[in-house]
């Protein structure tokens, strides 16, 4: 196989709240083989919040990121991110669809010694690893299967919709996530919250809301006998290890619930310990669980 | 022949129970099935629908979990999502359930009325005239059949106190602020907002699963921006968007640090979130004195700022 | 017992165009009555247009020429009066239309569009893409949340009580608890539907069609007129009957029989698939009844295929005639030919109105406008576009004359009202209690089956008589029909059962109609009487109930302007 290079976008958390998730995924897939070069001088992508307020500075701040990743040569750019993924996604649709648009971007970009070509495509550590990597490779790798540990793989909304835009499977029964964690050695947990939403992108004006959909996210994975979530966003990974606490508030019942990154789980099966994996960087700790699954 | 088992979840009025249905696996659309059964095994089984079109909007139901138009959904199709031969049928969620997979739709006339969804027509209007850009403005909008599948799909209501605005009425609201015929314009912006247009959390539910393709989440975006360019930049969803928004513009990374603080304002933010930023800071998620470094080329992204602000464009 | 100055039973195009109308004399207590949610209503699946000679896209286009395309297209039949009324009010009643909020497509002048339609001889179908239908439904809908009109959803119509022809009211089961309901009112306008369910599967029509408005009338003492007349068209799906697109034939669709024949060759040899709706649907029905369809009964279909034109040519130009055939019949037109059969679309008959301006009925009181209602605007055939206009516009006009009868009546006697409320709750209770009898979806087949092949798009004397014996039979086992449901709640198997009635009852009236008409005259073509006979049959069918017993009778057609013509296009 030739080797896997990407442009890389780590997105904002990554820089703050989720520094865990940078070190896991820089040393999975360093250990993988992939080579990662992080995009020079990205901005944020948006976040699901400026196309709210400007509609076509949302377009034009990720044309910009996908134009610093193709003049640096790259036909692939990789995101950690389910809403960074989407918001990249939606901007290249929107131009490579929209020929005045792209004009117009253009028109902006080109003084500064940029411009939208459309020639780099957005993919997402997860899709990464079942498309271009392949599982049947990844399960070569696997130096600890997670034999004893079972996972309850939350997907988070953005990295599966609107299907036009992210298109990888089916928004009403993703597997991809299932795939990966057997590939990993790891047991699949069904549980009601498989598809719920963090509530991440109105956690102030929907708090209760988002709360009370976490706490059950958490009650249900526990019924169904799930040692962690998994989630391959680093948003809804904040929304339920971070707010936990507080949701906590609003239920009787113990809702304790690790949330693992997704390149965490990786790691852990590639043989890296949960330290390596900075997995003492969340909130909820997940050490003594580990402690006891991991063999 | 393969057998595909149908799982209905059913209600008398006082009793819900779930009660299964067997039939061979054959082409057919999934109303098909739910005819047969009742006209085959069980005529007590009740389930509302139509036209058989996919216009009317009366056969909505959630199989495993998710909510279709039983009309247009080939059984084929359903069962290679989900690969399995069992299904899970139910009631659309958040609509009162009148028996079986029944629903009652009255609450669609209560939030018509919540965004005022229908033309006031412009006083100084003489003509009949629309452009065609302006029509096709509102063509997409005008598809809705209202069959509640974006009601039942969407993740803020699954938990809401009852005072979120469906997102079939804000697709009316969007419809009607975007009629080049109406003579109230700014007026659905505001009753969205009245009505939590800030709650929506963008899971894209609408716009996925609408049978009509209507982008929904879009049409909220597009209120919100309306609602800023109204001057009604105060509430917290605007606030949290705005950090965001001059966070890039300084340094281009968000400053999750300040994030609460701007979004919140000082007092709330002291009253309510010293616990949680305990946490972070224990944790090491957060550094109260790491402010994020404006990025390589920030100045780029300024120049797309002001290339933005000085474009004519629509909100 | 509940008590308005108008009820109107139906909310679709007409219903919700009355309701706007009689609700704006803030005097008079107006419900509206609709079996399902208002927007469920099947105007909204009217896809082509509506006709009104606003004279945008051709400027030569007059009111004349809408009346007397229409006049033509009806073979005739249509009263000149009403049809001159009617076409006269439709350009005022389109922009009325716009106003309300209804989103027209426009052309480069912003101008509502117009478009060329079967029958007429100006493109003056004003249109919304092919959703017209829909839009139309759903403003009439807003228009009347705005305007507070007061719906009673769920509310199926069970009987009209009139006495000595003065009306007194309606009964109805308000579905979601079971109650038996009496209105009592002094004006009530039916706009319930056509009644294309006849044929049940083989129908484009939805579920919802019965005609329960029309077999109420029928059952108070009011004639269904020209029941015979039905409009069919050629492609519908196999297993539902649901409309696929003519643009399937138009962009080179093949019709292939089970021996892989292009049949049409031998009916056609010149336009093939492209001939007119009602030949390409004889040919099908003649292939498929002389052995060479596929399948068996009801069931049985010829195919289309579209294959030739290749995967490229079909998503740029089918994308949606080929969804549709994907989702609806499960079949992808790149790759298989899809299973094709012609399908109901339209029953011209009706309730007899007598006043074309007021939508009055032989009882005072009862109104009645749309698909339920024969004024006669179609007389012998509609021509497309024609039918949304006409249900706005009578709708229109039975909303406005529903106030004035509102004003002039004072509430009658409830005798007849008390009487069938009674009769219907031991009905009910009597059904839902009952274990055993006749299975009401056997007998509903039984007479479908029968109208088709008797009754549909071939017609001749002995065919006829046999579906008549058929109707007869299911209309007595009828009476031991079962519905297997004791709950009062939300009861569809007894809604299926007053349905069943309705449409048999219906059924009679059709094949009577028919039998009794030995001519061929736009949609009743008869083998045995191919040509049209002006002398003996220029008049309306009447076919009434009178103490049980179905009886036929005819009235003179209004001819005003334009003499009877071979009608050739």
């Amino acid at each position: 196989m030739a080797k896997l290079r990407y442009a890389f976008f780590p997105g904002c958390t990554l820089e703050s709240a989720a520094g865990e998730l940078k070190v896991s995924t820089e040393k999975t897939c360093k250990a993988l083989g992939i080579e990662l070069a992080e995009v020079p001088g990205w901005t944020c992508c948006g976040a699901a919040q400026i196309q709210d307020i400007d509609d076509f500075l949302g377009v034009a701040i990720n044309a910009r990121n996908i134009a610093l990743a193709e003049k640096a040569g790259f036909d692939k750019m990789l995101t950690v991110c389910n809403t960074c993924t989407l918001m990249l996604r939606t901007a290249k649709k929107r131009l490579d669809e929209d020929e005045a648009l792209r004009a117009k971007v253009n028109e902006a970009l080109v003084p500064m010694g940029l411009r939208y070509e459309g020639t780099c495509e957005i993919t997402h550590y997860l899709w990464a690893l079942v498309q271009d990597y392949g599982l049947d490779n990844l399960k070569k790798r696997v130096k600890r299967p997670l034999s004893n540990l079972s996972v309850a793989n939350f997907y988070g909304c953005h990295i599966l919709m609107p299907p036009d835009v992210m298109g990888f499977e089916n928004p009403r029964n993703p597997r991809s996530m299932e795939m990966l964690a057997e590939a990993l050695g790891a047991r699949n947990v069904d549980f009601e919250q498989r598809l719920a939403c963090c509530g991440f992108h109105a956690i102030y004006p929907a708090e209760c809301e988002a709360l009370a959909s976490n706490g059950v996210s958490c009650l249900t994975a526990r019924a169904a006998g799930a040692d962690c979530l998994v989630t391959p966003c680093p948003l809804c990974h904040m929304a339920i290890d971070m707010w936990q606490a507080d949701s906590q508030k609003r239920f009787d019942a113990d809702i304790t619930m690790p949330v693992l990154h997704l390149p965490q789980l990786v790691g852990l099966a590639l043989g890296f310990t949960p330290k390596e994996m900075a997995i003492d960087r969340h909130v909820v700790k997940a050490a003594p669980m580990l402690e006891r699954k991991l063999t | 022949m393969e057998t595909i088992t149908f799982n209905i979840k059913r209600f008398d009025g006082e009793r819900t129970w779930n009660q299964e249905y067997r039939l061979p696996r054959e082409t057919s659309t999934l109303l098909g099935c739910l005819t047969k059964i009742r006209e085959e095994q069980d005529p007590t089984l009740n389930f509302t629908s139509n036209c058989r079109a996919a216009i009317c909007g009366s056969c909505a139901v959630q199989v495993n979990g998710s909510a279709f138009l039983a009309c247009e959904t080939q059984l084929d199709a359903l069962l290679d999502t989900y690969q399995t031969t069992t299904l899970y049928l139910e009631p659309l969620n958040h609509f009162p359930v009148v028996r079986d997979l029944v629903v009652d739709f009255a609450p669609v006339e209560k939030g018509m009325r919540k965004v005022d969804a229908w033309l006031c027509p412009s006083k100084e209007r003489r003509d009949h005239l629309q452009s065609e850009a302006d029509f096709h403005k509102i063509a997409k909008p005008a598809d809705c059949i209202l069959c509640g599948v974006c009601v039942s799909e969407c993740r803020e209501l699954a938990y809401d106190d009852g005072t979120y605005l469906p997102p079939a009425m804000m697709n009316k609201a969007y419809r009607f602020e975007r009629d080049s015929r109406d003579g109230e314009r700014g007026k659905r912006v505001l009753a969205a907002l009245k009505n939590n247009l800030w709650k929506c959390i963008h899971c894209e539910q609408c716009s996925s699963k609408c049978p009509k393709k209507i982008p929904v989440a879009d049409e909220v975006s597009y209120l919100r921006r309306r609602a800023i360019a109204l001057g009604e930049t105060k509430s917290e969803g605007a606030r949290h968007a705005f950090s965001f928004y001059d966070d890039v513009r300084a340094t281009g990374l968000l400053n999750e640090t300040m994030l609460a603080l701007r979004t919140e304002g000082l007092g709330k933010t002291v009253a309510n979130r010293m616990p949680f930023a305990i946490r972070m800071v224990a944790a090491g998620k957060m550094n109260p004195l790491h402010a994020p470094k404006p990025v390589p080329g920030i100045e780029s992204v300024r120049k797309l700022y002001e290339f933005s602000q000085k474009m004519e464009k629509e909100v | 017992m509940q008590t308005y100055d108008i009820v109107i039973v139906g909310a679709g195009g007409a219903g919700m165009a009355a309701a706007l109308n009689a609700s704006k004399d803030p005097s008079l207590s107006v419900a509206v009555l609709s079996k399902v949610f208002p927007t469920r209503s099947h105007t909204g699946a009217a896809q082509g247009g509506m006709n009104a000679a606003l004279a945008y896209r051709d400027p030569e286009d007059t009111v004349e020429s809408h009346f007397f395309d229409t006049v033509k297209g009806s073979d005739y039949l249509a009263d000149q009066d009403a049809v001159e009324f009617f076409v006269s009010g439709m350009p005022e009643l389109v922009l009325e239309l716009e106003s309300m909020g209804v989103p027209y497509s426009r052309d480069e002048q912003g101008r509502i569009a117009q478009r060329p339609f079967g029958g007429a001889s100006s493109p003056r179908c004003c249109y919304s893409a092919d959703k017209t239908g829909h839009v139309v439904l759903h403003a009439l809908y807003e228009t009347c949340v705005k305007n507070g009109v007061h719906f009673l959803e769920e509310f199926n119509l069970l009987d009209i009580a009139a006495v000595d022809g003065q009306l007194q009211g309606i009964v109805a089961i308000d579905l979601r608890n079971g109650e038996i309901v009496s209105f009592r009112a002094r004006a009530v306008v039916i706009a319930s539907g056509g009644f294309g369910r006849v044929y049940w599967t083989r129908t484009t029509n939805a579920t919802n069609m019965t005609g329960d408005g029309v077999a109420a009338c029928l059952r108070a003492g009011i004639p269904v007129k020209d029941p015979e007349f039905v409009q069919f068209h050629p492609t519908g799906l196999a297993s539902t009957g649901v409309l696929l697109s003519e643009a399937a034939r138009g962009e080179g669709g093949i019709l292939v029989n089970n021996k892989g024949e292009r049949f049409m060759e031998r009916y056609a040899p010149d336009k093939m698939e492209l001939g007119p709706r009602d030949l390409v649907s004889r040919s099908i029905e003649t292939e498929i009844k002389e052995g060479r369809g596929f399948g068996e009964g009801m069931k049985s279909y010829v195919l289309i295929d579209l294959r030739h034109l290749g995967a490229e040519k079909i998503l740029e130009r089918l994308p949606q005639v080929r969804e549709l055939a994907m989702n609806f019949e499960g079949v992808d037109m790149i790759e298989e030919p899809v299973p094709i059969r012609p399908s109901n679309h339209y029953m011209m008959g009706g309730i007899d109105v007598v006043d074309y301006k007021t939508c009055g009925t032989a009882i005072d009181g009862l109104h009645a406008a749309g698909e339920c209602s024969c004024i006669s605007v179609h007389g012998a055939n509609r021509l497309g576009g024609n039918s949304v206009s006409e249900v706005v516009f009578f709708g229109t006009q039975a909303g406005k004359a529903a106030v004035q009868t509102a004003h002039r009546r004072q509430l009658g006697a409830t005798d007849r009202l008390e009487e069938l409320e009674a009769r219907w709750n031991e009905r009910f209770d009597s059904l839902r209690s009952k274990r055993e009898g006749a299975s009401l979806y056997g007998i509903r087949d039984r007479m479908a089956k029968a109208m088709w092949d008797g009754v549909g798009i071939f017609r001749d004397g002995s065919s006829m008589e046999e579906a008549e014996q058929v109707v007869d039979e299911c209309l007595e086992a009828y009476r031991g029909a079962v519905i297997g449901d004791g709950s009062r709640r939300y009861n569809t198997a007894f809604m299926n059962y007053v349905e069943v009635g309705n449409v048999l009852q219906l059924a009679k009236t059709v094949v009577m109609g028919a039998r009794a008409r030995t001519e061929t005259r736009g949609a009743h073509s008869r083998q045995d009487c191919p040509s049209r006979d002006d002398a003996n049959f220029l008049k309306h069918t009447l076919v009434s109930l009178d103490g049980g017993a179905f009886k036929i009778g005819y009235r003179p057609v209004a001819v005003t302007k334009f003499q009877p013509q071979e009608r050739k296009y």
